[in-house]
């Protein structure tokens, strides 16, 4: 692919889209990539970018993260802060899965510990973990209950004995964002939402056991429990069917309020209201629940995987040590403070395919982190690593405070399929010593590394602009897929 | 051909043709299905019945594919064949269908794709020569 001409580069790590891109645009776009990444770069996202731009009350630029691909209105890896006064707030900005994020577990457990059972391992959890098209969850809320998961969030799970207490505070917002409203949720989405809390879902989402094969900060590393060799677990994934029918419920409210508010978008899917019509408040009460009841499935199958651990290796919680690491949300939409040119400013920063990087210090970080800045965690593909980061002052200053959250497809799904024809992906992984449990046909060859950016490409480009820290790396070697 | 699969980098999408524009609409209800299982091993058991309508044609399109999406992830109902019994295309649009199928069954039916939603991206419904073909992204 080759570069569109007119961007510009700004340094190793940024190319620039100028604000005359396209008509319209009322800020330049900031694309982070390198010259690697660069060759990736779709005109679509590009585009997408360039369009983020025209919305109204955007404050700083309209920015993109490495790991960025073309979505629906705004890119996968976009980062765009409104002025809650004179800007809006867009469903699109957040995506259909919201709070779509990723969670972080550490133990006790050296690699080779693990090595001899890891098919056990591998095999009960893909057993118990619900996953894939048509799954049934273990849990049916009725609606009381929906209620308060949706106002709780990943409380409701450790008030239901799925976890504990001192789990909450290394949550994301506390696992919990406040101002959710479970009275503007439509029926629908509580009806598609009463199966599905406490399942893994499919696609992209996984389950994985990781060990710790690369230190980069120790000190960073030691203060948050890691050390090499240690096993790890990640789990991605997000608010399920109840996030999609809120943000498909939204997009129609929002499409109607563009008329309204005579609204000009150059896209459909960038539908948005200003942020202080009761549309936008209605949408942002709505994303919260729909957060919440993302923060309470990651609680549940948390609990599952160490209830899990516990009997096959048949220790005891606190010889195992499987505490949560940190959990983050990257498909969401907050209100937060930034400076700006020297001024103190309200935005609502919306991050979609993106993850919050706050720095030491910052006010909203749990005691145990304040002084070390906040976890940022890196999901990759099922074959290769994913990335443990520490949040920097420089991403406050430049990117609100955010930085990339994968690896980013490079590869359609037939292209996949197509590549993988006669080959069989789970033996291919299992020589390289991951075991892979998939309830798809087609997820392990959809979703095999070539399919995929390299992470390290994309994380190096965030360490080395400066908006995160490599702390570590993890290398996959059980994954449950859906 | 009723419909194909339109291959895009991340998601992936449907185009699906038709005589009229209601025909186009089955056909691409049919093969968003498809991109969820095998309908070849869909049975016709049960029976349902939707009603939607929107201030647009492309309104209509997202609106009628996410009903079916709502059903399929709430309910496990999925189609193997539909009647389109009322269509307005003109707005406000309006269409009522019948649609034979069962309940999805992770034992007997193939699981492919998890599909979220209809989008509006790059959306098309349009009379070609005499024709009418259909394009929509699904986010998956």
């Amino acid at each position: 692919m080759s570069l569109p001409e007119r961007l510009k580069r700004i340094d190793a790590n940024k190319l620039e889209v100028p604000k005359d891109y396209k008509p319209g645009m009322r800020t330049n776009g900031v694309i982070y990539v390198d010259t690697v990444l660069e060759k990736e770069l779709e005109s679509g996202s590009v585009e997408q970018v360039a369009n983020v731009a025209t919305l109204p009350g955007i404050v700083g630029a309209s920015m993109a993260m490495p790991d960025i691909h073309t979505g629906y209105g705004f890119p996968i890896g976009g980062v765009a802060a409104f002025d809650i006064k004179e800007g809006v707030i867009s469903p699109g900005g957040v995506g259909y899965d919201i709070n779509c994020g990723v969670r972080l577990l550490r133990s006790n457990l050296k690699r080779e510990t693990l090595v001899p059972r890891l098919k056990e391992l591998a095999d009960a959890l893909y057993n118990e973990i619900p996953s894939g098209v048509g799954s049934k969850g273990k849990i049916r809320l009725g609606p009381d209950e929906e209620e308060k998961l949706l106002l709780k969030g990943a409380q409701w799970a450790v008030e239901k004995g799925l976890g504990d207490v001192s789990d909450l505070e290394k949550i994301e917002s506390g696992g919990c964002l406040d101002g959710a409203d479970p009275s503007i949720i439509s029926q629908r989405a509580y009806e598609r939402g009463r199966a599905q809390q406490g399942t893994l879902g499919s696609g992209n989402h996984f389950l994985e056991v990781q060990y710790v094969d690369e230190i980069y900060d120790e000190k960073t590393a030691n203060a948050l429990g890691l050390f090499k060799d240690q096993i790890t677990v990640m789990i991605h994934t997000g608010s399920r069917g109840f996030g999609h029918q809120v943000c498909t419920d939204f997009l129609e409210v929002m499409s109607r309020a563009v008329q309204k508010y005579n609204i000009d978008l150059p896209d459909r899917e960038l539908a948005c209201a200003p942020f202080n019509s009761p549309e936008a408040q209605d949408y942002l009460a709505a994303m919260k629940a729909a957060a919440n009841y993302a923060w309470g499935n990651r609680q549940c199958l948390m609990h599952w995987t160490r209830e899990i651990f516990m009997s096959v290796f048949g220790m005891p919680p606190a010889e195992l040590g499987m505490t949560l690491i940190y959990d983050v949300a990257h498909n969401i939409a907050k209100v937060e403070e930034h400076i700006v040119n020297g001024k103190k400013r309200k935005l609502v920063v919306h991050r979609k395919g993106s993850t919050r990087a706050f720095p030491p210090g910052h006010p909203e970080l749990p005691a145990v982190y304040r002084n070390l800045g906040q976890p940022v965690l890196i999901p990759g593909d099922m074959g290769r690593a994913s990335f443990v980061l520490i949040g920097t002052e420089k991403a406050m200053s430049e990117t609100f405070g955010s930085t990339c959250h994968g690896a980013g497809r490079i590869m359609s799904r037939h292209q996949a399929l197509r590549q993988a024809k006669g080959r069989a992906i789970w033996r291919e992984m299992e020589d390289k010593g991951i075991i892979v449990r998939a309830a798809g046909r087609g997820t392990l060859a959809e979703e095999m590394s070539e399919a995929y950016k390299d992470i390290s490409n994309v994380v190096d480009v965030v360490h080395n602009a400066g908006i995160s820290k490599k702390v570590a790396r993890l290398r996959p070697m059980g994954v449950v897929k859906g | 051909m009723q419909y194909e699969v339109l291959d895009i980098s991340g998601d992936a999408g449907i185009k699906a043709y038709g005589k009229t524009c209601e025909e186009a609409f089955a056909n691409a209800g049919m093969g968003m299905y498809s991109l969820i299982t095998d309908i070849g091993n869909i049975n016709e058991r049960q029976e349902i019945v939707i009603e939607v309508k929107s201030d647009s044609i492309e309104g209509l399109l997202v609106a009628f594919l996410n009903d079916l999406i709502f059903r399929f992830d709430t309910y496990g109902f999925i189609g193997k064949r539909m009647e389109i019994i009322a269509f307005t295309h003109q707005p406000p649009a309006f269409m009522k269908a019948n649609i034979y199928g069962e309940k999805f069954d992770i034992d007997r039916h193939e699981r492919r794709l998890l599909v979220k939603a209809a989008t509006y991206h790059n959306i098309r419904v349009e009379k070609i020569n005499d024709k009418w073909e259909i394009e929509v992204i699904f986010d998956i």
